[in-house]
């Protein structure tokens, strides 16, 4: 048995071994070191399925040899392959960043805990991401749950704030998450299997209460999960309380799990021959997807709170997500993924060029990021650059999604949508401005708190960022990587959700 | 596409050379600047000549070609003059600006040239707002708190149009699936106005300075610095002229809309005391008369219109670098202050009076070998009231471009001041734009063989009877008239244009009906607007009220409301997937 053979279990059983292990190392710089080689490995591991993802097709990896239906199996597509190389790749750039932003935010005697909980974290995204049985799913959600309440609740050091917001995250995840396998129950209840393919083949022509009911609970569970509108209401909070490099990883990869859960269940699970799908799309995503893009844009350019702006535009960004997988076609699920990849590079390096501004100011208050330019000249232009991109300038990948989205719903016959998609990104130049043109333009109070010497953050959080930012250009220039990947993925989906076999 | 051949795209493209130029003059001292911006034209022009006519630069970008230069018949025509105006402007402020204003201006032509020579709308897009962006720059390089409100409208109009033309392009793209720039036209087959189209028209109309979306150009370019207000004066508008003769040529709208161009700003010139917002109003007139040229569309007044462009951006800078050189040595362009100045500043004057005479298209000069193409247009067309509007125009342009602007500034009554001659710097410039305007009068055919239609302009001759008997017949009696109004103390004279006296208000009429529009039309604007920004605070604050830090949308809720909220989203699914 070799190792190759064993790939698609390593992205899972690498971390989940090695988290333990950190609890164990002494406080300090150990346990980070550890983590950010985890992430790399994990990292590896990714990118070497989506090759092989990409080159010989659907993978099915049996655990322990168990045959599905009834082991649990790993099926990697080419969606769930990009969504992996994401969350991997995320962490494989923001763990390095963290250590210098976690050791101002975290007692370092927390520190083996910390990166522990963040391991298992990663574990449980890419759990989620890669496992092709619904009830595993549930499990790795609330692993990555459980120990994102944890994180979250660490930033208490800093702001007594973020306990609260941690026990309401947990409240909410809690309610998403029962709902969700209220779902898988009833769902198992009218087919007898957990296995996703094994559940599409036998819910064939089954329209009946109880699957209408599990269909309900699935998408507002998951719906909890990934902040729609209107339930998105745990997410500012924790998000802007948790520690910096924490939000910085969960706002790039968390509710992008969750989307992509969400596609899963539309497009494998179900299908469009099931008229509340279609009725769901209509009535309850687009709508939705819709009113979150203005509400939560609109919000976030009243926030005095950086943090907190960022993630109201988070809340909006999910809608340009759910406006494209609403449309029920190729084009409209290509755009929801390649906005769904974009968009974790982007708000993960703008989180990161908060956490920057943290670490030197102290405060994510909007006054802290007065006369940045001059002080903090390399995370003002990240903080910039990535702003562009999340706006959708040209030459950035906002705009390659912007591009999607807007081929996407005039080609679905919602002209208005395009409309509401280019008025809403006005209003992102709305938030981004205000706060650029404080870095750039404004001078801090001299003598107020923030009239700090020049200090630009170390270079172990400047390389990471940057990365990102550049990763921001490249893949807006190279569209062909992510679109190329993304259309191919949705394809395959279609056929699935039309009646198709995988 | 690997790395190296997308390197290869931007070094093979003039523009973006251009552009790096400018980006390197932000970090050099002013005089070593100036003399990189001039390698940087230098570079691009040669580039330019290296390549010759031809597709360049093609790129896929979401499975769609793009090509990123095109140099064809009327792109060559446009970007050369462009090279020439960059030039020019290069060694009339040597050294004389600071960094932002060497940076844009190098890097507002460069997006320029980018939009003229792109071949398909994206591109043409990204340069069309990269020029609104530079240029910006320009109007707030004096500094002041008026440049900087005026500089911010001059973008947001800027930026409309922009927005406008991604729009009309998502449209057209839909319509076509095709991405090139190439004759849009305003009417389907059936006569139907398009809608995408309609939404380019305006686009590219309000950067042309259509009447009633004119008001940005009086508004920013004449609060600019002197050197930056001539290189505004190049190309944002050409740019425009150029994108309507490759999308729009032969669209009768743009006759009409061409003819109301060339007159309204006549009267406005006419009364107006700052001789370089005369010469703004004079864009407009100049720009009407290369629209009407696109709009008529036959082979000979197409040409017309683009050769009128290439020697209208020559002799308006240099009526604006004489202005300019007027203003650097008295620190005013105001008609009331300034005059006689021709006894200390000669060889400006004489450029000045080089311009004005091309200008009113004088024989042997640039403006007459091209601007009867256009008039002969209109005449063959059988349009006898646009051909009628066009000779009235002519004679208007006499009035205020060919007159009003050398006879106050270096005749009149003395203002008493003695400056100096002008720099070493303006004189070369100015020298150079004098014999280029004498050298397309005297000796047309160069220009002729850089036409887009070649077949028509073999056997047109400038130079015939008819046409230098109708022309000077024209000039003569304007110049007659001019002298008479002058003589019974008619002519609208140099006053501060705010004091106006009242006796005049009822003497001439026409004049009255004017100032009555024009005031009428600024009341209703600023009643509009004082509704609007009324509402849109209303709107403003009401937003605020629900979605501010303390609004229902972003306040903390608890937990219970939370769980309320999804319940209510269970339940509105469940319903819905019962009913379904």
């Amino acid at each position: 048995m070799s190792l190759s053979a064993q790939l698609p279990v390593l992205p899972i059983v690498i971390p989940l071994l090695m988290a333990p292990i950190t609890l164990l190392l002494p406080k300090g710089r150990a346990p980070w070191a550890w983590a950010v080689l985890c992430s790399w490995l994990a990292f590896a591991a990714s990118v070497a399925i989506i090759n092989n993802v990409y080159e010989f097709g659907v993978i099915s990896y049996h655990l322990g040899d168990w045959a599905p239906p009834l082991g649990i199996e790993y099926r990697i597509d080419l969606m769930n392959a990009l969504v992996l190389v994401l969350v991997s790749g995320i962490a494989a750039v923001v763990f390095p960043f963290a250590y210098e932003s976690v050791k101002s935010e975290i007692d370092e005697r927390q520190s083996p805990y910390f990166y522990g909980a963040l391991l298992i974290c990663m574990v449980g995204l890419l759990g989620v991401t890669i496992t092709g049985d619904a009830f595993n799913i549930f499990v790795f959600l609330e692993i990555s749950s459980l120990s994102a309440y944890a994180l979250i609740s660490m930033g208490g050091r800093r702001d007594r704030r973020a306990l609260t917001s941690a026990f309401n995250y947990l409240i909410m995840g809690t309610i998403g998450a029962s709902f969700f396998v209220i779902g898988v129950g009833l769902l198992y209840q009218a087919t007898g299997t957990l296995n996703m393919a094994d559940l599409h083949a036998k819910l064939a022509g089954q329209d009946n209460r109880v699957v209408q009911s599990g269909f309900a609970f699935i998408v507002v569970g998951i719906g909890l999960k990934l902040a729609m509108f209107p339930l998105h209401l745990w997410l500012p909070n924790a998000y802007t309380y948790a520690p910096s490099a924490v939000t910085a990883f969960m706002a790039a990869t968390a509710t992008k799990v969750a989307v992509y859960v969400l596609i899963r269940f539309f497009y494998t699970v179900f299908g469009f021959d099931f008229a509340f799908e279609v009725a769901a799309f209509t009535y309850v995503i687009l709508p939705l997807g819709i009113a979150g893009m203005f509400i939560a844009s609109l919000v976030a350019v009243f926030q005095e709170d950086v943090k907190r702006m960022l993630a109201y535009s988070s809340v909006a960004q999910i809608g340009y997500m759910l406006l494209g997988l609403s449309f029920a076609t190729t084009a409209g699920l290509t755009a929801a993924l390649v906005h769904m990849f974009n968009h974790a590079l982007m708000k993960g390096a703008l989180f990161m060029a908060v956490a920057c501004v943290v670490l030197r100011t102290g405060s994510h208050s909007c006054h802290a990021f007065a006369g940045l330019a001059k002080r903090m000249p390399y995370t003002t232009w990240a903080f910039v650059l990535s702003g562009l991109s999340l706006i959708g300038v040209p030459l950035t990948v906002g705009f390659v999604s912007k591009w999607y989205l807007l081929q996407a719903s005039f080609a679905a016959g919602h002209w208005y949508a395009g409309f509401l998609i280019v008025l809403s990104s006005l209003i992102a130049v709305v938030y981004v401005g205000r706060i650029a043109e404080l870095m750039i333009l404004r001078e801090p109070d001299p003598d107020g708190p923030y009239a700090l010497a020049r200090k630009e953050a170390p270079l172990s959080m400047l390389i990471p960022m940057w990365v990102l930012v550049i990763a921001n250009v490249y893949f807006g220039i190279r569209t062909e990587l992510t679109g190329g990947v993304a259309e191919r993925a949705a394809t395959a989906l279609m056929t699935m959700a039309s009646g198709g076999a995988q | 596409m690997s790395a190296s051949s997308f390197l290869g795209l931007l070094v093979n493209n003039p523009a973006v050379i251009l552009m790096v130029g400018a980006l390197m003059c932000i970090a050099t001292p002013r005089h070593l600047a100036s003399l990189i911006m001039l390698a940087a034209t230098a570079l691009s022009a040669t580039k330019l000549y290296s390549m010759g006519l031809g597709e360049y630069g093609t790129i896929m970008v979401f499975g769609e070609t793009l090509t990123t230069v095109r140099i064809d018949a009327l792109s060559r025509l446009f970007v050369i003059v462009f090279h020439i105006a960059i030039a020019l402007n290069i060694i009339y402020a040597w050294g004389g600006r600071d960094r932002a204003q060497n940076f844009a201006t190098l890097g507002y032509p460069a997006a320029a040239v980018g939009g003229v020579l792109a071949g398909d709308y994206i591109t043409l897009f990204i340069w069309w707002e990269i020029a609104a962006i530079t240029s910006v720059f320009l109007v707030w390089a004096p500094g002041t708190r008026a440049t900087y409100v005026a500089g911010m409208r001059y973008l947001a109009i800027q930026v409309l149009s922009g927005v406008l033309l991604l729009g009309g392009i998502v449209l057209i793209f839909r319509e076509t699936g095709s991405l090139e720039f190439n004759l849009i036209g305003l009417r389907d087959a059936d006569g139907a106005i398009k809608f995408s189209a309609l939404v380019i028209f305006l686009a590219f109309g309000i950067k042309s300075a259509f009447p009633l979306l004119h008001n940005w150009v009086q508004d920013a370019y004449p609060k600019s610095t002197i050197s930056g207000t001539i290189i505004l004066s190049v190309f944002t508008t050409k740019l425009a002229v150029y994108s309507l003769a490759r999308g729009f040529a032969g669209t009768t709208e743009l006759i009409y809309i061409g003819a109301v161009m060339t007159i309204f700003p006549i009267f406005f010139a006419l009364i107006e005391n700052d001789l370089r917002k005369v010469l703004t109003y004079s864009i407009n007139n100049q720009v009407g008369f290369m629209v009407v040229g696109i709009g008529i569309g036959t082979a000979g007044a197409l040409n017309g219109a683009v050769g009128y462009a290439f020697c209208n951006i020559i002799f308006e800078s240099l009526l604006f670098m004489s202005i300019g050189a007027a203003m650097f040595r008295t620190g005013t362009s105001k008609a009331t202050e300034l005059g006689g100045l021709y006894r200390t500043m000669p060889i400006t004057m004489m450029f000045c009076l080089v311009g004005a005479l091309s200008i009113s298209a004088f024989p042997f000069f640039a403006g007459f070998v091209t601007k009867g193409l256009i008039v002969d247009g209109a005449a063959e067309a059988h349009m006898f009231w646009i051909w009628l509007t066009l000779l009235f125009a002519s004679a208007g342009v006499l009035e205020h471009a060919g007159i009003k602007i050398p006879y106050f500034t270096f005749f009149a009554h003395d203002s008493g001041k003695r400056p100096k001659e002008a720099p070493l710097g303006m004189l070369i410039a100015m020298g150079i734009s004098a014999v280029l305007s004498i050298g397309i009068g005297i000796y047309p055919e160069p220009l002729y063989a850089l036409l887009p239609h070649q077949e028509q302009i073999a056997d047109y001759k400038p130079y015939t009877a008819y046409h230098i008997i109708e022309q000077l017949q024209l000039l003569l009696w304007a110049v007659l008239a001019f002298a008479v109004l002058i003589l019974i103390k008619w002519y609208p004279p140099e006053v501060p244009s705010v004091n106006l006296d009242t006796d005049w208000f009822y003497r001439v009429p026409g004049r009255g009906l004017v100032l009555w529009a024009a005031g009428a039309s600024r009341a209703t604007w600023n009643a509009t607007w004082r509704v609007l920004s009324d509402q849109i605070q209303n709107v403003m604050g009401r937003i605020y009220a629900v979605h501010g830090p303390e609004g229902q949308l972003a306040r903390s809720w608890p937990i219970g409301f939370m769980a309320l909220w999804t319940s209510v989203v269970l339940a509105l699914v469940l319903i819905l997937s019962f009913l379904a």
